[in-house]
């Protein structure tokens, strides 16, 4: 499905060249959760981003599918968006000024869908995240564990093949941070590739893969 | 979707309710002054056009080449009438006005039921084709013989109401003058305000006929008093009816340097005299009202781009989720216009509210129209559209193209400082702007004080005139006996005119002109009293005095005729007017007849003979309680002439109603509003940007404060920015004004005080400091960890 080859990402100063990204090889299969650790600083998000379509690497090949993705114009860069991944943030990146519900319809707005249908799937995900009684309220009277349910559920309303996930469990205590696992896990299961960056041995090992990043460069790349 | 839309934007309303509240200020007002002035403009341009025959009707003016420059005079003579326009086929009808006295305002005294005397102004003699040119309604009786008649006259509602309590006016007998019955023979609604005629009462044409002895005026080619009217047939060409008029002009030589031009109905208002005065003065209030509105929607932008980074954050989730860089554009387009179009609606409720104080300004009593003058609420609908889309465009652009990656890690505004430069020279030409308005306001208000009491030259305090025509000839000492036996009045004298109040024009030459050399003077016909009672000071010779029988055949100059004349020993030298000599024998110093607006002009004094008749003028000074002295003048004068009427006026009200100081006044208002609304929209501007500078550097001044960094140094780094921009605005602002100070218009003007400018500048700079301390003391108060918290 993802397919990186030789990806290099780096920032020119007038003497010299800083690397974040260093010939960078990996291949992502459909069904697979993968979990990318490493110090900070080791360019575990700039990789995340580019496999997101929000970055660009200065050099090597990227292809979804077999369709080469880089250089893409905004409006199928926007289509990918829409139609294709789903994004979770380590601040859940909620918009205050919208409550649970609307966070969670934007999506499918972008998308497209009719009214109803709208409806239907937003409270499909309110009842499986059990969020129905708080379906009005405004992110900031939310936990964080709550808000990064929304956050997930707003990633996924639109049905997408990828989710990726930046440091989703970054602000949470570790039993919030343990429930937001359980429902990647579970999505997982249910067929959803996904992507996420850890600093968490013990979350990390929630995934099928752990690709360990270190000063730009892939050191270890297992699969259980 | 549209409802998200107005969701979205009700909650950013109640999230920054000051922002909002700011913005919206900054919105109505540029609104509201863009509309008041489009309303002004639009009832200017709108003048006459309640007429039917708006399109057909044209005056014929004069244009007097002999003057210089040419003058463009709206009167015409009545030859015109009878012998120019009579018989062209292209003209439908022709109309013969003229004003009932050809005093200053043109009226009649009139005799109430109760016995008293009522003056109305504006009255005309005029023929019945006044009807059937321009469009009145008429209330009582049959404008078809309304002024056919000899002896009748025509009244408005409001006269007949005031001289016909009852009702029913037609048939009904009004004597004007006290001497002259007339019968009424129908009533008009009163002509709309925005009518260039509007006639009080018509009088007959054929009563003029009687009054004034004959119909030799009607061959008259040298008596420019007479409006003439015409309307053309439908489809005839104007030009060609003025080439005929003025080929058929040419048939009388003698009078060739007068000739007649059409002047059409639709610029009767705003150029009477063909002169653009009026379109320039309208010109440059459209344009100042113009550039406050885009004032106003510069500090749109700004603002806008100032709050966008707290909408970084949003725009960048939308982004990432799958909102396009077009939609969220149009989507930032589709708010400002909102916002733009409710502004518009506040502004039209806020300037509807205002045009009584725009009448105040303009001293003017016009009858707004915005609800229902489609024309203007669309055009002012047009322009809030444009306004709308033109300042959401750029902050759509910008806020679009947040790089999401970079938002959502808080880093936007890093390499920026190119665009914040021009925000700073938005701002700064702001500041020049207002100052200079500022500056001009307080330039005009010393102005305005300096005309109003500046020396005249002659004493105005105490003084008393009036105007009275009378029928039989009375020698002016037993009217002087009679009054001066008043110790309340202390002198009295008449004349043709007193200052401020009339002028007769007239050509001289003198001893030692050159050939064909001649001045253009303003003579007063006075009597022996009228030096001694205005206080004039003699500067060489003496006053008219009936020891010297010769005076009646002498004159008597100013010291700016002397200067003209070029003499250095004036008495005995001789001026000739239309053929005839006249010794000097004094010379006055110098004083203003008209408003010190005009230069003084050379002016010469003959004398009257002792013996009142006709219509006059009568001065007199009182000493003590101005209101007994009105009464016993009044009373006196009453059994003088018991068949004359006449009303005693204070002299500082026509001194007051001179257009030239009303003028100013205007102006020193104008401006006064201006510089209000500019110093509140430029201090949005730089509340606006100091919002934007703070928030981007929220985190940079969050860290200084953690490392120990006072307020002060925080302070000082916004001050110098505004300081720099104040300096532009000093190196901008001030020569401007000199320059209006230079071009200002009047002969006298107070020299330049270095007041003006420090009063300006200080203003200006309180305001800005006023303005930094808001943000800095909210900066102080805040906790710096909130700046930091989202790292």
């Amino acid at each position: 499905m993802i397919h990186l080859t030789n990806i290099d990402k780096y920032y020119d100063s007038k003497f010299q060249r800083t690397f974040v990204l260093k010939a960078v090889n990996l291949e992502v299969k459909e069904g697979e959760f993968v979990s990318i650790m490493g110090p900070s600083g080791s360019g575990k998000s700039t990789l995340l981003n580019i496999i997101g379509l929000l970055d660009q690497p200065s050099a090597g090949e990227y292809t979804l599918y077999d369709k080469t993705v880089l250089d893409l114009k905004e409006k199928v860069k926007v289509d990918y968006h829409r139609n294709f991944m789903g994004f979770i943030f380590q601040a859940y990146h909620l918009i205050e000024e919208m409550t649970v519900y609307e966070n969670i319809e934007t999506p499918l707005i972008y998308k497209g869908v009719k009214g109803r249908e709208r409806e239907a799937m937003v409270a499909d995900l309110l009842d499986r995240f059990n969020m129905v009684a708080k379906k009005d309220l405004f992110p900031q009277q939310l936990s964080g564990g709550q808000q990064q349910l929304v956050g997930i559920a707003r990633a996924i309303v639109g049905k997408p093949k990828l989710l990726l996930a930046d440091e989703p469990t970054g602000n949470l205590h570790s039993s919030q941070g343990e429930m937001i696992m359980e429902t990647l896990k579970a999505l997982h299961e249910e067929g959803m590739t996904i992507i996420q960056v850890t600093h968490n041995e013990k979350f990390a090992g929630y995934g099928t893969r752990i690709i360990r990043l270190e000063d730009g460069i892939i050191r270890k790349d297992e699969k259980y | 979707m549209i409802k998200h839309f107005f969701i979205n934007i009700l909650r950013n309303i109640r999230q920054n309710k000051v922002f909002t509240l700011i913005n919206y200020a900054n919105l109505v007002i540029g609104f509201a002054v863009f509309i008041l002035f489009s309303a002004l403009i639009s009832h200017e341009l709108n003048y006459d056009k309640f007429n039917v025959n708006y399109d057909d009707i044209y005056r014929v003016q004069t244009r007097q080449e002999d003057s210089h420059p040419t003058n463009f005079c709206t009167y015409s003579p009545a030859a015109y009438r009878y012998h120019l326009m009579a018989d062209l086929p292209e003209i439908e009808k022709v109309l013969l006005m003229r004003e009932v006295s050809g005093g200053a305002n043109s009226g009649q005294f009139f005799t109430l039921p109760d016995g008293s005397q009522l003056y109305e102004k504006d009255g005309y003699w005029s023929e019945n084709s006044i009807f059937e040119i321009f469009t009145i309604v008429i209330k009582e009786g049959n404008k078809a013989t309304a002024l056919t008649e000899p002896n009748t006259i025509v009244l408005s509602e409001t006269l007949s109401e005031k001289l016909f309590p009852e009702g029913n006016a037609v048939g009904k007998q009004v004597t004007i003058g006290k001497r002259v019955p007339l019968t009424v023979t129908a009533v008009y609604a009163d002509f709309p305000k925005d009518s260039n005629l509007r006639p009080t009462y018509l009088v007959s044409m054929p009563t003029y006929d009687v009054l004034s002895g004959g119909s030799e005026y009607r061959d008259n080619w040298t008596s420019i008093t007479f409006d003439n009217y015409v309307l053309l047939k439908k489809g005839a060409d104007p030009k060609l009816v003025d080439a005929k008029i003025k080929d058929a002009f040419k048939n009388v030589k003698d009078y060739e340097k007068s000739t007649p031009y059409l002047h059409p109905l639709s610029k009767l208002h705003i150029s009477p005299n063909s002169q653009p005065d009026m379109i320039v003065g309208l010109g440059i209030l459209s344009f100042a009202a113009l550039l406050i509105l885009i004032l106003s929607s510069v500090n749109y932008i700004n603002l806008s781009l100032a709050n966008s980074t707290q909408r970084s954050k949003e725009i960048g989730i939308k982004k990432v989720i799958g909102s396009s860089k077009k939609l969220i554009a149009s989507q930032f387009i589709a708010e400002t216009i909102f916002h733009t179009l409710i502004a518009t609606i506040i502004a039209l409720c806020v300037a509807y509210l205002s045009f009584p104080m725009l009448n105040h300004i303009l001293n003017k009593n016009i009858d707004f129209i915005l609800w229902g003058n489609w024309q203007l609420l669309g055009f002012v609908g047009f322009v809030s559209l444009l306004v709308g889309v033109l300042s959401g465009l750029y902050p759509s652009l910008v806020i679009s193209s947040y790089n999401p990656v970079k938002v959502l890690k808080g880093k936007i505004f890093s390499n920026n400082n190119n665009s914040i430069s021009i925000k700073k020279i938005l701002v700064a030409t702001q500041f020049s702007i207002s100052l200079f308005m500022l500056i001009v306001s307080l330039i005009l208000f010393n102005h305005v004080n300096f005309i109003l009491n500046k020396d005249l030259g002659f004493d105005s305090k105490n003084i008393l005139y009036t105007e009275i025509n009378i029928s039989d000839k009375t020698p002016f000492e037993t009217v002087k006996t009679r009054m001066l036996q008043h110790p309340e009045i202390a002198d009295i004298s008449f004349s043709s005119t007193i200052p401020f109040v009339g002028n007769i024009g007239g050509y001289v030459t003198w001893e030692g002109a050159a050939q064909n050399e001649k001045e253009m003077i303003s003579r007063n016909y006075v009597n022996y009293d009228f030096i001694p009672t205005y206080n004039l000071k003699m500067a060489y010779g003496r006053n008219f005095s009936k020891e010297y029988p010769a005076d009646n055949q002498a004159c008597i100059i100013n010291e700016t005729a002397l200067k003209v004349f070029g003499w250095t020993d004036p008495i005995g030298k001789r001026i000739t007017m239309y053929g005839k000599s006249y010794p000097v024998i004094g010379v006055v110093k110098d004083f203003h007849p008209f408003s010190v607006h005009n230069p003084i002009p050379t002016y010469i004094m003959f004398l009257k003979d002792n013996v009142i008749s006709g219509s006059t003028l009568l001065t007199l000074r009182f000493t003590g309680d101005e209101q007994k002295a009105r009464y016993l003048a009044t009373s006196e004068l009453e059994n003088i002439f018991p068949n004359d009427p006449f009303e005693f006026k204070d002299f500082g009200v026509a001194f007051y109603l001179d257009f030239a100081i009303s003028f100013w006044q205007s102006m020193k208002r104008m401006f006064m509003f201006f510089a209000v609304v500019t110093l509140v929209i430029s201090t949005i501007g730089l509340f606006g940007l100091i919002l934007f500078t703070i928030k981007r550097r929220t985190k940079e001044i969050g860290v200084r404060k953690v490392l120990g960094s006072s307020v002060r140094s925080i302070y000082w780094q916004l001050s110098s920015e505004v300081i720099a921009m104040l300096g532009f605005a000093i190196l901008v602002g001030c020569p401007s004004a000199i320059y209006i100070y230079n071009t200002m218009p009047g002969a006298y003007k107070e020299p330049l005080s270095i007041m003006v400018f420090i009063v300006s500048v200080v203003l200006v700079a309180i305001i800005a400091v006023l303005t930094i301390s808001y943000h800095v003391v909210k900066i102080a108060i805040s906790n710096p960890v909130e700046a930091l918290r989202y790292e």
